[in-house]
């Protein structure tokens, strides 16, 4: 059986940079078949593990040739370790609608089984905010059941993660989805750890784990690879496996207990003036 | 000598063929007993449909709808589905089946359809309607996908998908009618009776051709039920008529609950009515027997009256639903006529890899062309600045002012008929259904040939 999860945060934060690394974490570390299914208009979730490797998109497919020709193996590429790949795509910024993307594309793999019950993992990688029911359809009925917010000590970063709540606790009822954690995302901003742990613990869940900053991640990206491919002895490389094996073992999943706007100014206030 | 299947090029529609997807499912959907969809989209998505069938049927039947406006659209729009289902339950005591049957706007705000059914089910019908039974079945029909065709098509599958249950071998078997008339429901009935078979059918239409009662009740409804649905999955077999109006849920019945599936052919003429008895008589081990003989010669007689003397060489246009569509172009060839232009009216890609259209291509002794994704003015543009000559015109209602501005007669047949009168009556599957086609083919070529003054007194003396 299969665990479908999928990872949100604010634009920006290193939502599928994470996702990448933790995916190789799981598969090099671990041995864990991992599928990633990249649910981002801009097509940029399995960059790094297909080496760079441009891959036609699902909605470029639906378009160039058609749904009825549109197969697994036309649109699944292999990348690092086996782990399987796939990107909906979608329009172009300023047209069309992303999100019915997303509900097309994740349907269509349904129909042709590409969710194999051999993989240990699904991920799905979604953009930004939950911004409307489009980028939803990740959480909805039978397809990832927890999710994995990224996040780090700043504001806007920390109100994105409240909001991506605020729709968890919509569809927890409906659909059974819960939260497996906060995954920080370190900025090195002041109070960053603790303001974290407050913030965690007022939705209810727990920080999984605090990625450090290290500049070996921005290296690893410029040679179109995952940290744990291109040096899996550093030490960011163990950050990540630390990340992949707490999710492997995770067993706190919650429905989250989102926060109003003015508690969550004060919060932040409180640790960012610290000093 | 050649046949060719292609799109139409010409950008846009002018006077479509077919609606849209939630047509489809609302019309399998009222051939369920005890059951009133929801349509969750605009108003427009449920008046114009039910306008239609109306038309057709000249019968009233009620579907609902989750009436959206601009906040819903923006907001989401699940809550209106909330409301939509409580108002229903506590208005109509007796309904038990409600299909929610998306549409565009709905399909793209992508409201979690699936999500609102569960919640409903935990909450509101355990609450206020426990001791009701309830089915709340999510039907996905996005406007801008395939059609009213798909849309049945996804429906039938739907509600399949929701209801069949394996139990117990009920010895009966599954014959899905495809989008048909009450008349048709009647043909295929007495068929079966006549074979000895006992079938359930998807879906029992036959009374949209109702009675109004001493007692003033005049609303019509289906007549399959949950029962006959749920056994669908310990049937004998599925035979669904038409491919591509109920062939999914066919395959779905086999490929969950192993019940063998038999797709078309659509039993329109003599030779399709014979290949599907033949196959009623496979699939159930009972033979044909003396009397459904006897109905096949009245209906060859019948044919050889008309046939070499009046249809002989006739050319004739057909657009509609593909099945039908296909189905009429056999039987016309089985007449001598040549159907020298068949028009699909939407996109299924599917349709050129058609073994039917493939064998019509193969065997075609005079020019023909299919069109996909074709609209009727496709039919009047080539009538009118293309030369195209026609004895013929084989069409539903729409079609009415290419018939009428261009003196091609032409016979109502397909969906929606609401410029003649009781059309919906009669069969045009079966032994039966060929008498009838084949007579009315020649009524409206004798009432033409009269005003035309087309060698009428040849009328006098056949």
């Amino acid at each position: 059986m299969s665990r479908k999860i999928a990872f949100y945060g604010k634009g920006g934060i290193g939502k599928s940079t994470t996702q990448q690394n933790t995916a190789a974490a799981m598969a090099h570390f671990y041995g864990k078949k991992v599928f990633i299914h990249g649910c981002d208009p801009k097509a940029d979730s399995t960059r790094l593990i297909l080496g760079g490797m441009p891959q036609d998109t699902l909605m470029d497919l639906l378009r160039d040739i058609g749904e009825d020709k549109i197969t697994v193996d036309n649109v699944v590429r292999g990348g690092y370790k086996d782990i399987r790949c796939v990107e909906s795509g979608g329009p172009e910024p300023g047209v069309g609608c992303a999100g019915r993307g997303v509900i097309t594309a994740i349907d269509l793999m349904e129909e042709l089984g590409a969710y194999t019950e051999d993989l240990d993992f699904v991920y799905f990688d979604v953009l930004g905010d939950v911004v409307c029911g489009g980028f939803a359809m990740p959480i909805r009925d039978g397809k990832a059941e927890e999710v994995y917010i990224v996040c780090s000590g700043e504001m806007m970063a920390i109100y994105a993660a409240n909001n991506i709540a605020k729709g968890l606790l919509k569809y927890a009822e409906q659909s059974g989805v819960r939260l497996g954690g906060i995954i920080c995302n370190s900025r090195k901003v002041d109070g960053e750890l603790e303001l974290m742990k407050e913030f965690t613990e007022a939705l209810g869940t727990q920080m999984i784990h605090f990625v450090p900053r290290d500049n070996m991640v921005q290296k690893a990206e410029f040679n179109k690879k995952s940290v744990v491919e291109f040096d899996p002895e550093c030490n960011q490389a163990k950050e990540y496996a630390a990340l992949a094996k707490k999710i492997i073992e995770n067993e706190m999943f919650v429905i989250p207990t989102p926060l109003a706007m003015s508690e969550l100014e004060h919060m932040v206030a409180k640790y960012g003036l610290m000093d | 000598m050649s046949c060719e299947i292609k799109a139409k090029e010409r950008a846009g529609i002018i006077n479509p063929m077919y609606t849209c997807q939630p047509a489809g499912a609302q019309y399998a959907s009222i051939g369920v007993e005890d059951c009133t969809a929801i349509v969750h989209g605009g108003q427009g998505c449920v008046m114009f449909v039910r306008l239609l069938f109306s038309q057709h049927l000249n019968e009233n039947f009620d579907i609902a709808s989750s009436s959206l406006h601009e906040d819903a659209a923006v907001l989401g729009a699940v809550h209106r589905i909330e409301g939509a289902v409580d108002v229903l339950l506590m208005r109509y005591p007796h309904v038990k089946v409600i299909p929610i049957i998306t549409t565009c706007s709905t399909e793209i705000i992508g409201d979690d359809v699936e999500g609102v059914i569960r919640k409903l089910n935990k909450g509101l019908l355990k609450e206020k309607y426990a001791d009701r039974e309830v089915h709340l079945i999510p039907v996905h029909t996005p406007s801008f996908k395939g059609s009213q065709v798909t849309g049945y098509d996804v429906a039938v599958k739907a509600f399949l998908q929701h209801f069949a249950e394996k139990t117990e071998p009920n010895g009966k078997i599954n014959l899905i009618t495809g989008w048909v008339n009450p008349g048709d429901v009647t043909e295929l009935k007495h068929l079966l009776r006549m074979m000895d078979v006992d079938a359930t059918v998807l879906f029992e239409i036959e009374n949209f051709d109702s009675p109004l009662m001493p007692d003033g009740s005049a609303v019509s409804h289906g007549s399959t039920t949950i029962e006959d649905m749920k056994g669908t999955a310990n049937a004998i077999g599925t035979i669904a008529l038409n491919k591509y109006e109920g062939g999914k849920a066919a395959e779905y019945l086999k490929e969950k609950f192993q019940v063998p599936a038999i797709i078309g052919p659509t039993p329109i003429g003599v030779r399709n009515t014979d290949t599907f008895l033949k196959n009623v008589s496979k699939m159930t081990g009972k033979p044909i027997p003396e009397a459904l003989v006897r109905e096949r010669g009245k209906a060859i007689d019948a044919l050889q009256d008309l046939t070499h003397m009046f249809f002989a060489d006739k050319r004739v246009a057909i657009f509609g639903h593909p099945d039908l569509v296909i189905g009429l172009a056999e039987f016309c060839l089985d007449l001598e006529m040549k159907p020298v232009l068949l028009l699909l009216g939407d996109d299924n890609p599917t349709y050129v890899k058609d073994p039917r259209l493939l064998a019509i291509q193969e065997h075609a002794e005079f020019d023909m062309e299919v069109i996909t994704n074709a609209d009727i003015f496709e039919l009047e543009d080539r009538i009118k600045n293309k030369g195209l000559e026609l004895d013929l015109i084989l069409g539903h209602s729409k079609g009415r002012w290419v018939s009428i501005d261009n003196d091609i007669p032409m016979l109502r047949v397909g969906f929606p008929v609401f410029d003649r009168a009781g059309y919906y009556r009669h069969p045009t599957v079966g032994y039966n259904g060929a008498i009838w086609l084949a007579e009315e083919m020649a009524n409206v070529i004798f009432n033409d040939m009269e005003k035309k003054k087309d060698r009428e007194w040849l009328l006098a003396m056949w």
